[in-house]
Order: C-alpha cells, then structure tokens, then sequence
C-alpha cells in the first residue's frame, strides 16, 4: 500500500522554434551559439502540470524534475519547481550536441532506478527532437509498463492502478488501466499549465539541485550517427511575395482572383 | 545462437476496426526501396483479433507473404502485446529493419520493440539516404527546420515511416502472396484495455469547406482570431480551422483541428496564418490544392510546402489585405482590372 506518492516529470530545455535554425559549416549540427531563447517544450509544461495536479489530489505527493541537457537546462528545472515541483534533478551533458533519445532514456533511467517512483512523466515528443521515444524508452529499460499520448489519467484511490485514456484519431480514446509503478507520456490539452508562482520561482532560485555528469552514468554506446544536417527542401514553388504589405496584398488578390477563389 | 537474416525486411501492417491503413502499402513502397539485390523478399505481419481478411488482402495486394497473428484479447490496440508477440516472432530470426508507420500505434510500441531487440529506433522518417558507409534515413527535426540524416549503428533497426511521403504500391500482384495465420494465446499482464471512447469532435465544418484559412499561435490571442473569420469571409464556402496549439488553448474547438491528431483537409485553398508548419500539422493539409503561407518567420517550416509564400506579421497583414480586397470590390474597378481566368471545369 502506497502512502506517499512520488512521480518523477521529465523536462527538456528547447529553443524557441520562431528563432531562426541554422546548420553549422561541418552540416555536423545546429549552431547552437546563434540560439538567444530557449524554454521548456511544450509538452513537458503539460506533463509537469499534471503531475502537480497529482500532488494536489494526493497529499504527501513528492514530484521530482529531471533534465538532460547543458548547463543552460537548469533554466527548466528551476521553473518546474516554480510550477510546484519539490526538487530538481540536473543530468549534465556539459556540452552541446545531439544525444538519441536511446542515450537519454538511458541515463534517466539509470537515475530512477532504486528510486521507488510511483510514476514517470514526460511529455509525448519534443519539439527539437521530435521522435516521443524517451518516455517508452525508459519504462524498457525499468521494466515498467507505459502508455503514451496520454490525454486523460486517474488514479485510484488505493494508488496500485491508474486509469488511461490515449488520444488516438479524430477525437477517439483507447481506455484502459496500467498498474503502478508505470510511465506515461503526455499529450497536449489534458490541462491548462500554470504559470509559476512568485514564492514558488523564490524557493527554486534558493534550492540546490542535484548534479549528475553523465560521465559518473554507465557508458551506453549509441546505436545511431548523426551523419549530416540538411535543410529541406521545398515540396511546392514557393513564391515569395515582395514589397510593402499594400503591394502583397494585391499582388495575392490578382492571384486568387486569377485562380477563381475570390470574384 | 540466432542467424541474423541480413538484410531481411520486416513490415507490420497498420490497421484499425478491420480496415487496413493505405499507410501500410506506403511502408510496403519503402521497404521495397529498401530492399538491396541480396534482401529475400520482404514479410509483412499483422497483429489483432480477427485478421485473416486484412492478412489476405495485404497478400493480394501485394503479392508479399503475410503472415497474422491471430490475438483474441486485442480487439483493440494494446502496446504491451504489440510488444511481446513482436519481440518473441523477431528475437527467433532477427531482421535488419522491421518498418513500421508514424502513427498511434507505431509511435507507441515502435521505441520498446527497439529497445527489446536491442536495436536503434529511428522515428518520423522522410527518406531514404543511400551513402557509401552505410544507408541513412532523413527526419525532421527542430520543427521542421532542419533535416538529420541519421546511420543506425545496430543488427536490427526499428524504422517510422511518416504517413502521406512514399507513393504506395498500387497494382495488384500477379500472384497472391502466401498468408499465414497464427493463433496467439496470450494475455496482457499489464494493460488491461477497456475499449475504444469514440470521439464527438465534428469535423463537418472544415472538411466541407472549399477555402480554410487557418490559424496557428501567430496570433497570439484568442480574440485575435477575429481577423480569422474576417478574412475567412472574403471567400465563399470557407470554414476557420486551427494547429493544434491553438485548439489547445482553447481558441477554437477541437473539430477546428487540421493534423495528424486532428483532420485531414483537402479543400481548392489552404491560407495558412501563423503556422509554423511542423509535420503534425502539415501531414493534415499538405493535399490542398492551393497553399498560401502567412508567417513573421521567414524560416518557418510552412514555406516549404506553400504555393504563395507571404513573410509578414498576419497582425498587421491580414488586416491590409482584407482593406486592399474591399477597396478594389468597392470602387467596381475590380472587374476591369481583374477579370478572372476561367479555370477549367470552375462554375
């Protein structure tokens, strides 16, 4: 019988997408030193919400953020913590670069193992990445169950199951029901995150967070290279339309005017 | 000690309610693009609760052996099955890629197939990159903004093939391929599936429409979508539809969605406003028959894909355009400067 939960959130530090994206000279990767925004992906505000939501439900609930990443992530487990999680977890890569979700599932769990959490959230996928592995990743590797895309999640009273609803198609669910301890990765929509509050981003600045260089974490050989980035490229013509905004404009109404869209 | 068939191609068919996906005639495309004059033939499999149609209709289509899983518990999809009955058939002769597409499903069991056979994952693949160390395959990252190529470095390597990209095979074979139908006796220890919710979003709106303009978190505010429907307006049969974020915050309805967890669309033109063009959302719209982009971003990732592409602040621009349109209606000179080219078979 569980008496106090805990639930381990997985955040990952983003660039802001709207910010230009530019390859490096080797096309080895993204220059990173030309990104000015980073914030937390999106789906992650959603899974750390709803873990606070957990907390709130269940009290003594202890909720944990861990962050993979540069020093530069520590931005992230401050701010879950002014979102309402206890505690920070920062596993340091120390440099720049790509790392496969293999590599990083790997690590997490290496961290979480022993640890007795009830339940491991991250988002569903990241907005850089984008392969939504890490999550089902990590419940391999501690043999835990896990379901993803998760848009709806209750857990019983007696906290021994919780009951799922995974956003498939057009609106429909699957439904059905995981024992605990299990991993969970969040769709967006399942709530409304919060924003931090003052007292709470107050007492994230004081804590200390726990440091993990992920040279003191089992060596994992990586099962892929990144061999080159490109930029893609365009599916449809594409044109660019010049001038002011007024010579735009009717330039793209003689277009539309030209295909019959507007009379 | 297992004999790694090298080379040898695995697809799993993706269906749902006893329909077979057109996604799995696409992953069929890629895997025969993947084949090398060494690969034996490429094997399809498919897991569910009653099959054998599906199973043969695969083997007819495509002329490839089919080989189902019969599981009497998974009317549903269920990950931990997917996983198990998978990983059990493939440990006994492990392929070189088991293709899989970039769906619900495949999303979710795909990454515990990998680790589970001890390969790499790649998800949300666009291409295939032949090179001379070793074949790559091309995904998106960074929204859309940038490619990887990326090498698996293992025995066995789990592809997602992303929906909509690889043309399908079409014919018909010549000769069925040979079905096999297994029964499994198996039960989940884990998940234990309640049935499928049905959802209530009504996607009529959109999906009817001759003219989308759509609205992605450009801009910024919920009452801001005004100049949605205003612009919206201007055109008839038009509906207003949203990226996911936009529903999320709950700008618009959910039935407003166009992507991968929302609608397909398909309408004559698509004004895409403050979308960043990430795949989710282009995979729901990129049928359009005509795609303008409005974005402040002039890297967005929409501009790939549009036909018109506008970088400007749709704040500002939309509103121009809209004055722009009354003004040349207003003044009658439209007719006179602008007289439409009929377009063929146009009312």
């Amino acid at each position: 019988m569980v008496l106090f939960m805990r639930i381990l959130v997985c955040i990952k530090q983003v660039p802001d997408m709207e910010n230009p994206i530019l390859i490096d000279d080797r096309h080895a990767w993204i220059q990173s030193d030309e990104i000015s925004e980073y914030r937390m992906n999106r789906l992650d505000e959603f899974a750390l919400e709803e873990a606070v939501l957990i907390k709130e439900a269940f009290s003594g609930t202890i909720v944990d953020a861990v962050s993979v990443g540069p020093d530069r992530s520590t931005e992230v487990i401050r701010r879950s913590i002014g979102m309402g999680a206890n505690a920070g977890i920062h596993i340091a890569t120390g440099s720049e670069g790509y790392h496969s979700s293999f590599e990083i599932a790997a690590w997490i769990a290496e961290y979480a193992r022993g640890k007795t959490y009830d339940l491991i959230l991250t988002g569903a996928m990241s907005e850089d990445n984008m392969q939504g592995q890490v999550g089902s990743m990590i419940a391999e590797r501690l043999a835990l169950p896990c379901a993803t895309a998760v848009i709806f999640e209750k857990i019983a009273a007696d906290k021994n199951t919780i009951y799922v609803e995974r956003e498939i198609k057009g609106g429909s669910r699957d439904t059905l029901e995981l024992p605990l301890p299990a991993v969970l990765t969040i769709q967006s929509g399942i709530n409304t995150p919060r924003y931090p509050s003052l007292s709470n981003l107050l007492r994230a600045n004081k804590l200390e967070l726990a440091k993990i260089p992920i040279t003191d974490l089992a060596q994992t050989a990586s099962r892929e290279d990144l061999v080159q980035m490109v930029y893609p490229q365009k599916v449809r013509a594409g044109t660019v339309l010049n001038g002011t905004e007024e010579e735009k404009a009717k330039q793209l109404i003689r277009i539309l005017r030209e295909r019959a869209l507007i009379p | 000690m297992c004999q790694i068939m090298q080379n040898s191609i695995i697809v799993i068919a993706d269906h749902i309610d006893g329909q077979v996906s057109p996604v799995t005639y696409e992953l069929i495309a890629f895997a025969q693009k993947l084949q090398t004059s060494e690969s034996p033939a490429i094997k399809v499999l498919i897991l569910g609760a009653e099959i054998l149609n599906s199973a043969r209709e695969i083997a007819a289509e495509s002329g490839l052996e089919v080989v189902g899983f019969e599981i009497p518990p998974m009317a549903h999809y269920n990950g931990e099955l997917y996983r198990n009955v998978l990983t059990e058939h493939l440990l006994a002769a492990p392929p070189a890629f088991v293709c899989i597409a970039h769906t619900s499903p495949g999303l979710d069991y795909a990454p515990s197939l990998a680790m589970a056979l001890n390969g790499a994952c790649i998800g949300g693949i666009e291409d295939i990159v032949p090179a001379e160390d070793g074949i790559c395959f091309a995904r998106p990252l960074y929204g859309g903004k940038v490619m990887a190529h990326i090498r698996p470095i293992s025995a066995t390597t789990v592809l997602t093939i992303q929906p909509g990209i690889f043309k399908p095979c079409q014919h018909t074979a010549e000769t069925s391929g040979r079905v096999a139908v297994r029964p499994i006796s198996i039960k989940p220890r884990w998940w234990h599936s309640l049935g499928v919710k049905d959802g209530a979003t009504d996607t009529a709106g959109i999906a009817q429409a001759d003219v989308i303009v759509a609205a992605g978190q450009g801009f910024g505010d919920r009452e801001n979508l005004d100049l949605a429907h205003q612009l919206a307006s201007i055109f008839a049969k038009s509906a207003v539809a949203g990226s996911r974020i936009v529903c999320d915050r709950r700008w618009l309805e959910y039935g407003c969605q166009v992507g991968v967890t929302g609608a397909t669309v398909s309408p004559r033109l698509y004004v895409a406003c403050g979308i960043s063009g990430a795949i989710q959302h282009v995979s729901g719209m990129r049928g359009s028959e005509f795609i303008i982009a409005i974005n402040k971003d002039p890297a967005a990732a929409i501009f790939q894909v549009a036909d018109i592409c506008i970088v400007a602040d749709l704040m500002t621009f939309i509103p121009t355009l809209i004055e722009a349109y009354q003004n040349i209606r207003d003044s009658g000179m439209g007719s006179k400067l602008f007289s439409p080219i009929p377009q063929p078979g146009s009312t």
